[in-house]
């Protein structure tokens, strides 16, 4: 199915949480800023439905999502108030995929977690909570994963400052 | 590629922790006690080609560099013909770590944890780019160690990312060089 | 000193109660098992260790020999590849590609310029979509090899892991003639493939084509079909299909299991569209031929049979190439535009993919990597209770894992 079959089934089925979709479109002749937007689709949830969506999906036999592929954040830009929580969901049975995204303020950065769908998510949400400081509700092991458990700030935020050492030994 | 080496100096004064119990008692009878002398240099020549005839590395590969070093081991560049082949898992049985891969903090203190498990004489090798000196993670990687030797000491860097295995051997017989110029039984020409 | 010599005064022994269940021997002894309390054994399998194919640390709960529970620790690897493809330029940001998964680093390679492409839309031309589907295909016969050469050495077979290195000396020295790189290659690129195949070059993939088949048949009888590696790889750390979708697994972890999925015939990619129509490959599935579907065994024999597949593609490959150039018409300086997309290759260890956005500019906003070894990873929790000690080991190797690519 391409994505517009996808996104009908999607609107047939009331997913829990789908707010709109945003498909590449070329550059607007009449804005200069406007460069258009490239690349692939997606689908824009809101975040405190993600788990019931996931599973919504997982059971739909036309969309049979039943594989999480990946699950991050993102965040756009240092002034931007919202983080990007990237979903990747592929379905085995039928091959296609889908890109999923949802907003997470900053200031307020809870989601809840996704481990009861799928169990691919624990290790995911471990990483994007030390990666970005988004807390995954009902995860039942949050501890970082690849970072040092003492480490300070979160990394892939773009107003993260490098640190200039870490027990005795120089970062310079 | 270039190799450097770090300033010759004999072990005693590289290391300076002591050693324990009955070593310590019979290596200072013999440390240092005789002015350089034909039986001196024989019996330093002897200890030497021993020594680096038979380095044993530890298996310490922690990231592409591994591969290569492991191509080292295997057949076609046999590091075993030069003695060097019995790769030890354990530290406290090997005189040689080769730190072959990207050393980051939370590796760090294991290196420097491990490096204290080897018994005397030891000898490190930091092996590619990023155990010298951060290699292409240099600049933005802000968990990576730039270069082993901020721990730990370092006598032979190898540079490559990664280096050829020809290049691994090379430092393996630059550091046989440096043992082979230590003197265990002799006194340094430079005191203290 | 007299009180040196004193005999010491020995511990008085209890007084156990004879149970109903102890059992008369014929001598008339009454014989029963004493209840005695242990306690659990807390080994850390750490971050140096022979069999922990690189820098993982894996916390073993053991009750005697049996593994109660195993806690994985990654981590010790992370050269945070993430924050440096935010950092830097497209086309600079390559060489750290080749890094993470180091024993398939074209495969990396192609995720990434195939998720970079999917943004700027360039047109690849024909004979670098061919070059480049050979190449990767090659290098899944190295990670392979190196992948079953380093599982015997696992178990204790050393001899399997110098005839695989053999072969990977061979191939190795044909990637150096393309590209200069024996392990880090930076070959395939934005829009193409870095430059053309030397002369010779195809004739020579060729025979190693022709002289790989008899080798593989040599892997297959010292190694696949041997007694004790049979013994010690079937029926342990069984994956059932339903947990393999569920944690993610994918590549040989998935189809070890006997799920038929590939992304290479079903979300088809480059070349593989045009491949798959033609029957050249079969996609191997575990079929729990020498103990449980899904079993180590499985995985190891699925990777086996993938080297023979792959050595397939190759020959198809070397019989459609034409000439023709090798990179497509992009800039110096590459610029994509805004937007983002993810795609996801099959790489030898599963699912490698790439969710790249762009704002516009020579630098990207977020490059994210989905190391098919992280989610890999995840199962050990599952699979190490219940079995042996030793037999942890073998399950921690039928993983394939690439610290690289679990820690990026």
């Amino acid at each position: 199915m391409d994505f517009n079959s996808i996104h009908q089934r999607l609107l047939a089925i009331n997913a829990p949480g789908v707010l709109s979709a945003d498909t590449p479109r070329a550059a607007d002749p009449e804005d200069k800023a406007d460069k258009g937007r490239a690349g692939e689709a997606f689908v824009l949830i809101d975040r405190s439905e993600a788990l019931n969506f996931l599973l919504a999906v997982r059971d739909d036999a036309e969309l049979a999502f039943d594989m999480l592929v990946d699950l991050t954040g993102t965040d756009p830009d240092a002034e931007d108030e919202d983080l990007w929580l990237n979903l990747h969901l592929l379905s085995l049975a039928h091959g296609h995929r889908l890109a999923v995204k949802a907003m997470v303020p900053k200031a307020n950065a809870v989601v809840p977690s996704m481990v009861a769908a799928h169990m691919a998510a624990h290790y995911h949400e471990r990483e994007c909570s030390e990666m970005f400081g988004i807390h995954f509700e009902g995860n039942p092991d949050l501890r970082n994963i690849l970072l040092p458990d003492d480490w300070i700030g979160f990394p892939l935020r773009k107003d993260y400052e490098f640190p200039k050492e870490y027990h005795g030994v120089s970062c310079e | 590629m270039m190799i450097r080496t770090k300033e010759l100096t004999p072990i005693t004064q590289r290391h300076p922790r002591p050693l324990n119990g009955s070593a310590r008692q019979t290596m200072s009878l013999l440390q240092n006690s005789f002015e350089e002398n034909v039986l001196t240099t024989k019996v330093d020549w002897l200890l030497n080609w021993a020594r680096l005839s038979s380095i044993w590395p530890m298996t310490f590969g922690l990231a592409c560099c591994a591969i290569e070093m492991m191509a080292v081991g295997a057949a076609h560049h046999d590091i075993d013909r030069f003695g060097a082949g019995a790769f030890r898992a354990t530290p406290r049985q090997a005189d040689l770590m080769i730190v072959a891969g990207t050393v980051n903090f939370k590796m760090g203190e294991r290196v420097k944890r491990l490096y204290d498990q080897m018994p005397s004489p030891k000898y490190v090798i930091a092996m590619g780019a990023c155990a010298t000196g951060g290699g292409p993670y240099y600049k933005y990687g802000y968990t990576v160690m730039k270069g082993v030797d901020r721990i730990i000491p370092v006598d032979v860097y190898i540079a490559g990312c990664p280096p050829r295995p020809e290049a691994l051997l090379e430092g393996l017989m630059k550091l046989q060089d440096k043992i082979r110029n230590t003197s265990v039984i002799r006194k340094p020409a430079r005191t203290a | 000193m007299s009180e040196m010599n004193a005999p010491t005064e020995l511990p008085k022994p209890k007084t156990v109660e004879i149970p109903e269940t102890a059992r008369t021997l014929p001598s008339g002894e009454r014989e029963f098992m004493l209840d005695v309390s242990t306690s659990d054994l807390e080994i850390n399998m750490g971050p140096q260790h022979p069999a922990t194919h690189g820098v993982m640390r894996i916390l073993i709960r053991t009750d005697g020999e049996v593994v109660t529970g195993g806690q994985v620790h990654l981590g010790y690897l992370h050269r945070c590849a993430e924050k440096i493809g935010e950092n830097v330029e497209w086309l600079q940001y390559l060489p750290y590609t080749d890094r993470y998964d180091y024993l398939s680093a074209m495969n990396n390679n192609l995720g990434y310029s195939l998720a970079v492409e999917a943004v700027m839309g360039v047109e690849i031309p024909r004979r670098a979509t061919i070059l480049r589907t050979l190449c990767a295909e090659l290098n899944r016969i190295g990670s392979h090899l190196v992948a079953f050469g380093t599982y015997g050495l696992d178990i204790g077979a050393f001899t399997p892991f110098f005839y695989c290195f053999r072969e990977r000396e061979w191939m190795m020295a044909l990637f150096e003639k393309i590209c200069g790189a024996r392990l880090t290659y930076s070959y395939i690129r934005i829009g193409g493939v870095f430059n053309d195949a030397p002369v010779g070059w195809l004739k020579e993939v060729e025979r190693f084509c022709d002289v790989f088949e008899e080798k593989w048949q040599e892997y297959y009888d010292l190694l696949a079909v041997n007694h004790i590696f049979v013994k010690r790889t079937a029926d342990i750390g069984v994956i059932s299909p339903e947990m393999a979708v569920d944690y993610g697994l994918t590549g040989p972890m998935l189809r070890g299991s006997g799920v038929d999925f590939d992304l290479r015939r079903d979300v088809p990619y480059m070349a593989y569209d045009e491949i798959c129509k033609a029957g050249v490959f079969d996609i191997p599935l575990g079929t729990g031929e020498k103990g449980t579907v899904g079993d180590c065994w499985d995985r190891v024999y699925v990777r086996l049979q993938e080297m023979m597949e792959s050595i397939k593609i190759i020959r198809w490959c070397l019989g459609v190439i034409e000439d023709g150039p090798v990179i497509g018409d992009i800039p110096k300086v590459i610029k994509v535009p805004p937007g983002e997309a993810y795609v996801g290759i099959e790489n030898p260890r599963g699912e490698l993919g790439h969710y790249i956005l762009s704002d516009g500019g020579k630098v990207a906003r977020r490059c994210r990597v989905r190391g098919p070894s992280f989610c890999n990873v995840a199962v050990l929790e599952q699979l190490l209770p219940g079995t042996f000690l030793a037999d942890s080991v073998a399950i921690i190797g039928s993983t394939d894992v690439v610290i690289g690519e679990t820690d990026r």
